[in-house]
């Protein structure tokens, strides 16, 4: 059969448009349909979940009208593509990310995210106010702010228990504590920053509970230097820890995975972690688990506190109000108490937890930190969330390098003033 | 005297310049102008759709990576401003940067010599094996075609400080003073890294040295064999010389894996402990993405790719030599 050159010029021009021409949204799930909202979220833990939050969003849908699409990103691609997206005509509508400077608030400054500050006045959300200021840049505010995490000591409370020790309460305390365990032949604290960012955890908090939340602030203000005789001591206490192998054997190679398993398997006596830990603890623990803020050189501590991802809307959406209703509902109370329940998540809003179910180590950390935020006493700073990269950067590489050995405290504390004034 | 040139077949032909001016009359073939035409824009027009697909996908993004060289581009600004040799001038007195080109230095040394001597010796020893010599291959090339990110998982286990395999074995033989966090110590992190990366490579290189072996000239071996040559003689100068073309082919694909380096370290030890295996991916990576460096990284990527092409071209070249004197002896 003979082809003529038009049937092979169409037959060529149809090959490349098929080359050129990419999948259909449908297809690769980008942008939704008329009436449906795209909510693009960080990949969560397991499918389970994803099916809670899918179930949960169908109440939204049945009270509004509104389908909403929920999409899914590992955090680092996230923070890799989500500017791409958010200025596609095919981006999200509703996006559930970081606050602070360095996550939503690089995206409010180019122009990428939706001013909320007349929909708060509108809707009445109600939001602790020190959680509201982590998603206001400029004046204006950009989300609601996702969950709360504190940052403290966990400890085994049957192991404590049996060696007839008490939580540490100071720093002289916890040297204490480290040495019984250690002679009990148990690793006094799992510790794993292979990862790097659990670093930025033990300064958090050692920090914190040395100089307080107003020393805290004035760090961040940059009235007070990060190369300061406060950061070296608390960069100086690893080190120590450390070299007493209180961190349990060679903690920059074991990641964050495995150091909570050294908790939960009861190898480790203490881990020094978030109150995200609280919901692996519910499924994976035998034992009674204590959570107490790190402890302070002269006294009790207070703990880290710091705000998870959150959502936020799109500047290009099609249809803000149908984000803003979306946004009303994960403002409302109840979507705080099936948070708690389900995702055993601290909401950043006062909530009413009687008939909950509860798991109790949760409930407490929920009563501590609704005490602190209506002025019951102090909340400390996690770190990374509130410097930007660079900061982060040159903290994570040093508390390494502490551990390692590669640099003294004196050195990292240096560097991180360095880089806070980049 | 000089003899007047004796008129030849070639004199008469009409040179290809000719030809072409002479396009428009019917050909000796019977072929038309026309037919010819039409022809010609059937080739542009087949190779129309890899020319574009080249343009959108290499040649564009490469002038676009220049572009970003001479901005300050931070991923979000849409103008974003000129800086001129501002990356490069920085680039130069950067320290990290000097101490990630010193471990992609030793990642290239090591990781092309080690998978080669490695390969090479393997191939060696399984050259005159028949029986079982499929299964072989399939063993040693096996981890070569693993994903790198289960890969460097599995290895990451395996170095892990209190139940890794690596440490368990050297209790059980009584080496109780080697354990260490491999991973987490700045002085072993990068040659274990280096040796998971060896590892994966040297079943490539086996499997490919091992088919050139089999081309191997045996009459020659066995003539040198009866001229009285030893193993290692014949080995250098009758076996290497014969399998020489494809021995560059590997190493110069193994050797252009050590400038591009990146996943295995990013998925072992993302470069850490602090910055103790960076090497220059990892290091671009970080600064483009983690930093919203983009402008900074892509230089540093564009370093890469003008360290790796002339290497790259150089050892083409060398191939090629090699190729065509065998072929001419």
């Amino acid at each position: 059969m003979r082809i003529s050159p038009k049937v092979l010029l169409g037959s060529a021009v149809c090959l490349l448009v098929t080359a050129c021409t990419g999948q259909s949204a449908s297809d690769d799930g980008g942008g939704g349909g008329e009436n449906t909202l795209v909510y693009l979220i960080e990949q969560l833990e397991d499918a389970e979940s994803l099916s809670r939050l899918e179930d949960h969003l169908a109440d939204f849908t049945e009270s509004s009208g509104i389908e909403v699409e929920v999409q899914q990103l590992d955090v680092d691609t996230m923070r890799t593509v989500l500017q791409t997206r958010l200025r596609s005509e095919e981006g999200p509508d509703v996006i559930s990310f970081g606050s602070g400077p360095a996550f939503a608030g690089a995206l409010a400054e180019a122009g990428l995210l939706y001013d909320l500050t007349d929909a708060y006045e509108e809707n009445g959300w109600e939001v602790y106010d020190f959680a509201k200021e982590r998603v206001t840049y400029g004046g204006r505010v950009y989300g609601i702010p996702g969950e709360m995490e504190t940052v403290g000591l966990f400890y085994n409370a049957d192991v404590f228990a049996d060696l007839g020790i008490d939580p540490p309460r100071t720093l002289d305390d916890l040297r204490a504590v480290c040495r019984t365990l250690t002679e009990a032949g148990v690793v006094p604290m799992a510790f794993g920053d292979q990862d790097a960012w659990p670093g930025s955890h033990l300064l958090s908090m050692a920090l914190s509970s040395a100089v307080g939340a107003d020393g805290m602030e004035a760090l961040f203000a940059g009235e007070r230097s990060w190369d300061s005789p406060e950061v070296v001591d608390a960069l100086t206490f690893w080190q120590e820890a450390n070299a007493n192998g209180w961190l349990g054997e060679s903690p920059v190679s074991v990641d964050y995975d495995t150091m909570t398993a050294q908790y939960l398997s009861g190898e480790a006596a203490m881990i020094p972690t978030g109150s995200w830990f609280i919901n692996d603890l519910a499924v994976g623990a035998d034992f009674e688990s204590g959570y107490v803020p790190f402890p302070a050189p002269g006294g009790e501590g207070v703990f880290a506190a710091g705000l998870g991802s959150g959502p936020m809307i799109a500047a290009n959406t099609d249809d803000p109000e149908g984000a803003v209703a979306l946004l009303d509902f994960f403002a409302s109370e109840e979507h705080g108490q099936w948070s708690v329940e389900n995702l055993q998540t601290i909401p950043p809003r006062p909530i009413d937890t009687e008939g909950l179910d509860v798991d109790p180590l949760l409930a407490q950390v929920l009563e501590d930190v609704s005490a602190l935020s209506e002025g019951g006493g102090q909340l400390g700073y996690n770190i990374d969330v509130l410097m930007p990269e660079a900061f982060n950067e040159a903290m994570f590489d040093g508390v390494q390098a502490v551990l390692t050995g590669q640099s003294t405290p004196a050195e990292v504390a240096a560097a991180m003033q360095a880089a806070s004034q980049q | 005297m000089t003899a007047a040139p004796a008129p030849t077949a070639t004199a008469t032909l009409p040179s290809p310049g000719r030809s072409r001016r002479r396009g428009r009359r019917p050909g000796r073939a019977g072929v038309s102008a026309v037919t010819r035409r039409q022809q010609a824009r059937l080739g542009v027009l087949l190779v129309a759709p890899a020319v574009v697909l080249m343009l959108v996908f290499l040649v564009f993004p490469v002038l676009n990576s220049v572009y970003y060289v001479f901005v300050d581009f931070d991923g979000l600004d849409t103008t974003p401003p000129w800086v001129g040799l501002g990356n490069l001038t920085e680039l130069a007195q950067d320290r990290q940067m000097w101490a990630a080109a010193w471990h992609n230095l030793i990642w290239i040394v090591l990781g092309t010599v080690g998978p080669l001597v490695i390969g090479l010796g393997l191939a060696l020893l399984l050259w005159g094996v028949r029986r079982g010599s499929t299964f072989y291959r399939v063993v040693f090339f096996l981890p070569y075609v693993l994903p790198q990110v289960a890969v460097g998982v599995v290895w990451g286990w395996i170095y892990a400080p209190t139940r890794g395999w690596l440490n368990r074995g050297l209790e059980a033989v009584g080496l109780d003073g080697l354990t260490r966090g491999w991973l987490g110590d700045p002085g072993t992190a990068l040659y274990a890294v280096l040796g998971t990366a060896i590892w994966t490579a040297t079943g490539f290189v086996f499997v490919i040295i091992l088919s050139a072996l089999r081309n191997v000239d045996n009459e020659q071996v066995e003539a040198a064999m009866l001229d009285g040559a030893g193993y290692l003689q014949r080995l250098r100068h009758v076996v290497l010389p014969q399998i020489l073309p494809v021995f560059l082919m590997v190493t110069a694909l193994t050797l252009i894996g050590g400038f591009a380096v990146f996943d295995i370290v990013f998925v072992m030890t993302g470069g850490g402990p602090a910055n103790a295996t960076e090497v220059l991916g990892t290091y671009a990576y970080s600064n483009a993405f983690e930093l919203s460096r983009i402008s900074y990284g892509t230089t540093l990527a564009l370093v890469v790719t003008a360290l790796a092409v002339p290497v790259a071209v150089w050892l083409d070249r060398l191939q090629r030599r090699v190729s065509i004197e065998e072929r001419g002896a």
